[in-house]
């Protein structure tokens, strides 16, 4: 398409590269960059389109109704929920753990596929950075509430090391204590990360605001970006050391979030390979949810062109590594249970979860698991549907795509559900034994979470360029010296 | 732990405690009058609807007080300040004071703990010879009835349609009405109806009225009559006796239909007993032999070696089968040969091999001549008592397992009574106590006949159906609150001792026939030292005062125990028995036994019992309608639909119902009984007869508090006099309805884990330390290989940590339960106590007195059937019951679980708050205060000892037993909080005027939690507090501080009525703690897990007769256990290594690692 591209510009027609070394543009239809501006920056400036304001008024209540929900939870106790003895822990942490997953794919994208050098990354960064802080917003809200007694856990001195005249700190051994400074490290770097990112966008959104207000706000967080070299260069280097940070905590928060199960001793929760099968899983999760929101934001937003087809495939090669990496977890973690030794182990895995009514439990001569549609509709999601990504039809079919992405996080909010519940449900004496089933409260809560994370998100289209204009930029043909449309001959601002 | 005798008599005046109204009021007169002056108040204490609670009542009436007294119109303060220090009383410090609770058929010798005034702890008396400081349930419950914001708090009299409250004199006016009325006539319309109990003062006064008044009628009625036992006696000696069982000498004891582990009288003796003969060092000991032939699956049942499932009808043929072996072996007259031919069909006592079950327990009993025991049921008719009466004989048993002693005559029954009503003859009807409106026989129809009498007198505890018949309710005192007297089942003399002024003015059933007999002496405490001078005094040589003062100090009379009777069988005893026809899936037998927790009912609105699950089937808040699996599969109940949330879970029809978790929305089905019914929730009971349907009584009551409402049915209404224990042709149909059931452990089967590890005794010898050689600890390699901890008696290898130990370094020397000690550096923190806990899972019969004790001591909140439902129940102290073998006939196993106290907690390193540590003497304990709730803890306890209070349930309203759900079994999407307190958002139903009588019987040494804390067992630290302080004060200034072995103990252990439960100092070589867990049976659950759990168990022993036809070679647990192919304990090792030798390293670094 690119050798044969029609050069409108009126510029002296060049040869184009021979096709069978050209790469699919990253930007389609080969815009300019001031259309790319223009295009982007419209989203927040233009005239909010007539869908976005029935999404945000079923969003904002549903956020409200959250809250509801969480003062109720508060007021009258943790009861509320359908937790119980043996399952202390159900779908709290299982949405504490979901969140905090999705929430992997921004910091990914932006930190580690950025020292990588992929150069694709530049126009969903954005979006999945803002994606991220908000996932870590919903995430840090359940083990928050789920506190028997909130008004203490946030006190400092309980949670937070907070030098006292008692001589009490934290119990530094515990997984959860480890959770608030990891969960509270990577929301603080992911949010600098993605503010760094904003400031020569949030400047060229000052120079084209046209109220005194909007000229205001953003000149506020523009932090008085002009562009020379000199911003160019504290960029970059600022950039590059917050990259550089955050690419650690993408392996460290979701293994200490592992932790929190690894650590003990429970059958079903206490094993080796949980910290590396979860970041898998997180960023397997991450990714299905940027899938989610980017393929309805580039088509309401008419962002085709920034958001090629080929991210799209990408992002599911993505979703294929990863969903293998977490499939082969999934059995890795079964064949230790069986090789192990320890039958209590290997209950939780046959008994607890994988025996069905027809095919497993009858294979195994046991019960079918209290829970096995649970497990299987995890294998279903994480295990065999990514495979069909391997399929260049499915890969470039927007709506297939959309809809596997959105079950691959069902599968991985099953995933979390699995380990906590099936594993807590039935334990070590079988008298403890009991069920978990949710209240009507848990699931508004949850619901509530997914209305509060698209609250923050329809607010971030709203009001901030959801793609990263200048990093665009600087990977179109026009920013390239070398290139034929580039340099001096390339477009202008 | 007792305290100097208090002063006797109790001073008429000078407020001692907190007082009642009565004292600053001082007459009835004033009271009169001030009520009088007061018409508007007064009118409101007789509205029914607006009852008025105690504080309202308290506050108010001491405002009138002040008034009238003083002319001040301060607000008075309900603390009543010492004028005067009493002597020996130190504020804050509990003192103890000997009592006893009157049973039906005996007493419970009590030590009640008081603080400031107010009992808080009912504890078995130690000093007493026959019960020795054993206790029940219900004696560890009735603490919480003399604090019932429910209870009767007033005495009314019926005036039109409403009642208006009357005074104390007008009360005596009446009572002394009646006794004028008597006198004129000699009693003729007289009656009174009274409960069983065996005070002498009681009989001596009823003995004095019937003198006095000898038309009056005396009629005793128990809906669950232990008489049977003393009437079976009566007609096989011919004179009046009550046989009397000392199982602690029994080698070998056949029950038939006899629940004396359970429902019988005096259980709490018998566990004691029975324990002693089943408490084995070594596998060479004797230990005693239980068989049991019963319909229902009783506690009894659950412990017995060899049980047969009979219908209650047929048991009678089993028994008499039963004797005329025994004659034949024996060679004395059979005179049962008749009698079992008489039984339809043939003398075949049942199925199967049932016919020689029962011949080759004869031959068993035979063998154990003069050391067997024969006992029967109180379900059993009479002629089944003289029956084993007769067997006992014949087994020269007599004068070893049991004794006849003396028994006073049969009173009228209620039949007797109602005669008379109906015939007009009575005018004044006196009920003391009871419900007989509630549980009278239901052909008899009391409420109707009683109100043919004139003038109904009722004394009752609670305003219950029997109240609302009355035409004077006179509220009665909590025994807590009054004098009398009692004797316990051996007939040693006990003192009933008041704690506490009457809360609200109650009578006691003394003052009450006092008044009516129009005696000299009308207080309570003058009657019962009357009898005791009379009957007593001559007992010692001292003085009487000084008897009288060492009897109320000691809590019993020594050497007061009723002589054994010499006794004789009649001769020419002819015994004639109509037998049933054999109950059929049509036509089925209906039992109707006593409840675990609620007794016949008397204990409705006691929510400890509410909510202490069944022993057997774990169900709380309500009864059932309980039928075996293969009669409900005849009968259709179609269980697998009515589960279908429960059954996917499990796989055949048996194995799910022997979990019973099919069983959490139940199909409602109807009995019909002679023309009557009642409807209730089905329940599949492993272990039950065929074709036999047992319901408990007690549940379903009407007028009763806010506890009790809406508790279960009322099974009462399908009981007839001609059948009161047991009923032929019932018929049993689904109404097509369901119901929720809360139980609080869903699954029964062990799954094949040795979590109660069992052998018999024939095991055990192969294999002594079978206990140990079970489960992934029999293969213990060990992280970092294996080190030798050599304990009292044993040695044994335990796997090296990556990290040290808390509480010990690896090494050999040894002098403790702990293991290595003098290579211990500064880590074991207290060289001077380390507690530490054995269960001998061999001698707990799984009674529940340890759940209820601990929940009094430790303020654990009763938490609601909701709740429960949804498995929140907050019992620090469980017992787990296990079934084991088939559904039709399991063996099942009982062990009491709690905060092991492991010293690698898993609980305290994911605590992020650090809220539950280590204390030094190697205790788990929480800071409530520290506590945020995260609920970690509870997920990394492999026991889910830890409770959490997810709701604020202290300030819970009462109405626990209703669910408000409108979907069967869907506990999950109903109301999550109905009827609990909300917090901010709501408003707290629980008025403050209330909380002020409920938080009364709280202990105030331990907190009462708030919601979002974790709790659990805390080894009653309190208690370890107390004992360390009164000895480092007796140690003054020497180093003696260790707290003796034997000085205080736990509350479970204390409660405990078998001794199964031990606690000490570890650190103590001569405690009895350190012996048990050197004993071969010694294990920790789950050991592989290296949490070292400072509570052990002893394994269980089974000790079958090996020529019995249900003979078993293995107990069905470890049959589980090795049929799930984890090796054989039995074997020097298991597993792959077969005979490979013992402990090698080799052998251990072969091994997979077990333990993670």
């Amino acid at each position: 398409m690119a050798s044969e591209a029609v050069i409108s510009n009126g510029l002296p027609k060049i040869q184009a590269p021979p096709a069978e070394i050209e790469r699919e543009p990253l930007v389609h239809n080969n815009r300019s960059l001031a259309w790319i501006t223009e295009q982007v920056a419209s989203v927040a400036e233009g005239k909010t389109p007539k869908w976005w304001w029935p999404a945000f008024i079923v969003s904002f209540s549903g956020m409200l109704m959250m809250f509801t929900m969480i003062a109720y939870l508060i007021s009258t106790g943790v009861g509320v929920w359908g937790l119980n003895q043996p399952s202390a822990w159900a779908w709290d942490i299982t949405n504490f753990v979901f969140w905090i997953g999705i929430g992997h794919a921004g910091t990914l994208i932006s930190a580690v596929l950025f020292l990588l050098r992929q150069k694709w990354r530049t126009s969903i960064n954005r979006a999945a950075e803002a994606m991220t802080i908000f996932a870590v917003v919903c995430a840090g809200i359940f083990p928050v509430v789920h506190t028997g007694r909130v008004w203490f856990a946030t006190l400092p001195g309980y949670l937070i090391p907070f030098p006292n005249s008692n001589g009490i700190w934290p119990q530094f051994r515990s997984p959860l204590l480890w959770d608030v400074f990891a969960v509270s490290t990577y929301a603080t770097v992911s949010t600098l990360f993605w503010y760094t990112g904003l400031v020569p966008d949030l400047a060229v959104m000052r120079d084209r605001a046209k109220t005194k207000l909007r000229k205001f706000c953003y000149g506020l967080f523009a932090l008085g970006w002009s562009g020379s070299n000199r911003n160019w260069s504290n960029y970059e280097k600022a950039y590059l050391i917050l990259a550089g940070l955050s690419t650690p905590l993408v392996l460290s928060v979701h293994s200490i979030v592992s932790f929190d199960f690894a650590v003990s001793q429970l059958p079903g929760w206490h094993a080796t390979i949980f910290p590396p099968y979860f970041v898998a899983g997180a960023i397997f999760s991450g990714f299905g949810m940027v899938l989610s929101l980017m393929l309805p934001l580039r088509s309401l937003c008419k962002l085709e062109d920034l958001i090629t087809v080929r991210h799209v495939e990408l992002m599911c090669k993505v979703l294929l590594a990863t969903g293998s990496i977490v499939g082969y977890a999934y059995i890795m973690e079964f064949f230790i249970a069986w090789y192990g030794g320890n039958p209590y182990e290997l209950d939780v895995f046959i008994k607890n979860r994988a025996a069905d009514p027809w095919i497993f439990g009858p294979m195994f001569k046991v019960d079918p698991a209290p829970y096995w549609w649970a497990y299987w509709a995890m294998m279903s999601c994480n295990v065999i549907i990514p495979h069909l990504f391997w399929f260049k039809k499915v890969r470039t079919n927007m709506w297939i795509v959309w809809v596997l992405a959105a079950l691959v996080n069902v599968g991985m909010w099953f995933e979390r559900f699995n380990i906590i519940v099936t594993s807590l449900h039935r334990d070590f004496l079988p008298s403890n034994w009991g069920m978990f089933s949710p209240t009507w409260v848990d699931i508004l809560t949850f619901a509530g979470s997914f209305a509060l994370f698209m609250t923050l998100f329809l607010l971030f289209m709203k009001f901030l360029p959801v793609i990263a204009i200048s990093e665009v930029k600087g990977v179109t043909p026009q920013a390239d010296p070398h290139h034929p449309l580039g340099g001096a001959r390339g477009g202008h601002h | 732990m007792k305290t100097i005798p208090p002063q006797c008599p109790e001073p008429e005046v000078g407020p001692k405690y907190w007082r009642s109204l009565d004292q600053v009021a001082e007459t009835p007169e004033f009271r009169e009058w001030a009520e009088k002056e007061f018409p508007a108040g007064a009118s409101e204490l007789t509205d029914p609807v607006t009852r008025r609670n105690f504080v309202k009542l308290m506050s108010a009436s001491f405002l009138l007080a002040g008034f009238g007294l003083s002319g001040c119109r301060r607000p008075v303060e309900k603390i009543v300040p010492f004028g005067r220090q009493p002597e020996n009383y130190i504020h804050g410090k509990p003192v103890y004071y000997a009592t006893a609770m009157p049973t039906k058929g005996g007493a419970v010798p009590l030590l009640v703990r008081s603080h400031d005034g107010r009992p808080t702890k009912a504890e078995g008396n130690s000093g007493h010879p026959d019960s020795n400081g054993s206790t029940d349930v219900y004696a560890q419950a009735a603490l919480l009835n003399l604090y019932d914001p429910d209870r009767s708090m007033r005495s009314w009299k019926r005036e039109g349609s409403g009642m208006s409250a009357v005074t104390a004199g007008a009360v005596t006016d009446a009572l002394a009405g009646i006794s004028r009325e008597a006198a004129a006539n000699g009693g003729a319309g007289l009656a009174l109806l009274l409960e069983r109990n065996t005070s002498p003062s009681r009989a001596r006064l009823l003995a004095e009225l019937t003198k006095k008044f000898p038309s009056a009628g005396v009629y005793v009625y128990e809906p669950v009559d232990p008489y049977v036992h003393v009437a079976g006696a009566t007609a096989a000696f011919g004179k009046p006796v009550a046989p009397y069982f000392t199982l602690s000498s029994a080698k070998a004891i056949a029950a038939f239909d006899a629940d004396f582990l359970g429902a019988e009288e005096n259980a709490h003796v018998n566990i004691r007993g029975f324990a002693k003969g089943r408490k084995v060092d070594k596998s060479s000991d004797v230990m005693n032999r239980l068989y049991v032939v019963e319909g229902a699956m009783t506690v009894t049942g659950t412990n017995a070696d060899h049980r047969l499932r009979l219908a209650p009808s047929r048991i009678i043929g089993a028994l008499a089968r039963l004797g005329s072996e025994v004659a034949k072996l024996t060679g004395s007259s059979d005179i049962f040969s008749s009698l079992v031919s008489s039984f339809p069909g043939s003398n075949k006592v049942g199925e199967g091999t049932a016919e020689s079950w029962v011949t080759t327990c004869a031959a068993d009993l035979v063998a154990n001549k003069g050391m067997s025991l024969v006992l029967v049921g109180y379900q059993q008719p009479v002629v089944a008592h003289v029956m084993a009466n007769a067997i006992n004989v014949a087994l020269g048993n007599v004068g070893s397992t049991v004794a006849y002693l003396p028994a006073l005559p049969a009173e009228g029954s209620i039949g007797d009574l109602i005669g008379k009503l109906t015939a007009g003859s009575v005018s004044s009807l006196v009920i003391l106590g009871g419900n007989p409106a509630y549980n009278a026989p239901v052909d008899l129809d009391f409420a109707t006949a009683a109100k043919k009498a004139k003038n109904i007198v009722r004394l009752g505890y609670h305003e219950d159906e029997t109240s609302a018949l009355a035409t004077w309710h006179l509220n009665q005192a909590h025994f807590l609150e009054s004098w009398g007297d009692a004797r316990t089942s051996d007939g040693t003399l006990v003192p009933v001792q008041p704690l506490i002024e009457p809360l609200f003015n109650g009578l006691t059933e003394l003052e009450v026939i006092a008044r009516i007999g129009g005696f000299s002496s009308v207080r309570a405490y003058d009657v019962v030292r009357e009898t005791f001078s009379q009957q007593f005094g001559g007992i010692a040589q001292l003085d009487a005062d000084e008897v009288w003062k060492q009897f109320l100090h000691d809590g019993y009379l020594p050497k007061s125990a009723a002589k054994p009777v010499v006794v004789s069988l009649v001769s020419g005893l002819a015994l004639a028995h109509t037998a049933p026809a054999a109950p059929s899936k049509d036509k089925l037998e209906v039992v109707f036994a006593r409840d675990y927790s609620l007794d016949d009912g008397r204990y409705n609105n006691n929510g400890w019992l509410q909510e202490m699950p069944d022993p057997v089937s774990k169900i709380v808040w309500e009864n059932v309608i309980a039928v075996s699996a293969t009669t409900a599969k005849e009968l259709g109940l179609e269980i697998t639909k009515l589960s279908s949330q429960r059954i996917r879970n499990g796989d055949s029809l048996g194995k799910a119902l022997k979990s019973n978790e099919s069983l959490v929305g139940n199909d409602e089905v109807t009995i019909k009984v002679n023309g009557r019914e009642v409807t209730g929730p089905v329940w599949i009971q492993p272990g039950l007869a065929d074709n036999v349907v047992v319901v408990a009584l007690g549940y379903g009551r009407e007028v009763t508090g806010r506890v009790g409402r809406k508790s279960g049915f009322n099974a009462y209404k399908i009981r007839t006099s001609s059948s009161p224990y047991f009923a032929s042709g019932a018929t049993l149909t689904p109404t097509g309805k369901m119901l929720n059931l809360a139980t609080t452990q869903e699954h029964g089967s062990m799954e094949g884990r040795p979590i109660v590890r069992e052998a018999t005794l024939e095991n055990w010898k192969k294999k002594a330390d079978f206990a140990t050689n079970m489960d992934l600890e029999a293969h213990f390699p060990g992280v970092v290989g294996t080190y030798e901890v050599k304990t009292i008696g044993r040695v044994e290898n335990r796997p090296k940590g990556i990290y040290e130990h808390p509480y010990e370094t690896y090494g050999t020397n040894v002098n403790s339960g702990l293991g290595p000690r003098a290579d211990r550096r500064q880590i074991l923190k207290s060289e001077v106590h380390q507690w530490g806990m054995v269960i001998d899972l061999n001698s707990c019969v799984g009674c529940s007195a340890c759940v209820v004790a601990c929940q009094s001591e430790n303020n654990v909140p009763i938490v609601g059937k909701d709740q429960v439902l949804k498995g929140r129940e907050m019992h620090w102290l469980r017992i787990d019951r296990y079934y084991a073998g088939s559904v039709e006939d399991p063996q099942v196993a009982s062990q009491p679980m709690m905060c092991l106290h492991c010293e690698n907690a898993p609980c305290e390193s994911v605590c992020p708050v650090n809220a539950t540590v280590h204390d030094e003497e190697g205790l788990n304990v929480m800071a409530y205060n520290r506590c945020i709730g995260t609920r970690y803890c509870s997920n990394n306890c492999p026991y889910k000892a830890r409770r959490f209070n997810f709701f604020d349930y202290n300030k819970r309203e009462n109405d626990y037993a209703e669910v408000k759900t409108t979907k069967r079994g869907s506990t999950s999407w109903v109301t999550t909080d109905a009827g609990l307190y909300k917090g901010i958002a709501g408003v707290d139903k629980n008025s403050s005027a209330e909380w002020e009588i409920i938080k009364l019987g709280k202990n105030p040494n331990v907190s009462v939690r708030m919601r979002g804390v974790m709790e659990k067992c805390t080894f009653c630290v309190q208690r370890i507090e107390e004992a360390k302080i009164n000895q480092k004060v007796k140690a003054g200034a020497s180093s003696n501080v260790q707290v003796p072995e034997g000085t205080f103990t736990t509350a479970c252990a204390q409660a405990c009525p078998a001794e199964a439960v031990e606690f000490g100092n570890l650190l103590d070589p001569n405690s009895r703690v350190a012996k048990l867990r050197a004993s071969q049976r010694n294990y920790e659950v789950l050991g592989f897990l290296e949490t070292r759990p400072r509570v052990t168990y002893l394994a269980r022993i089974r000790n079958p007769n090996p020529k019995m036809p249900d003979a078993y070679e293995l107990a069905f647990t470890m049959k589980e256990y090795t049929d799930a192919g984890k090796g054989n304990p039995l074997e020097s090792h298991h597993g792959a290594h077969g005979a490979a030798e013992h402990g090698s390293e080799a052998h251990g670094a072969a091994e997979k690692k077990g333990a993670h």
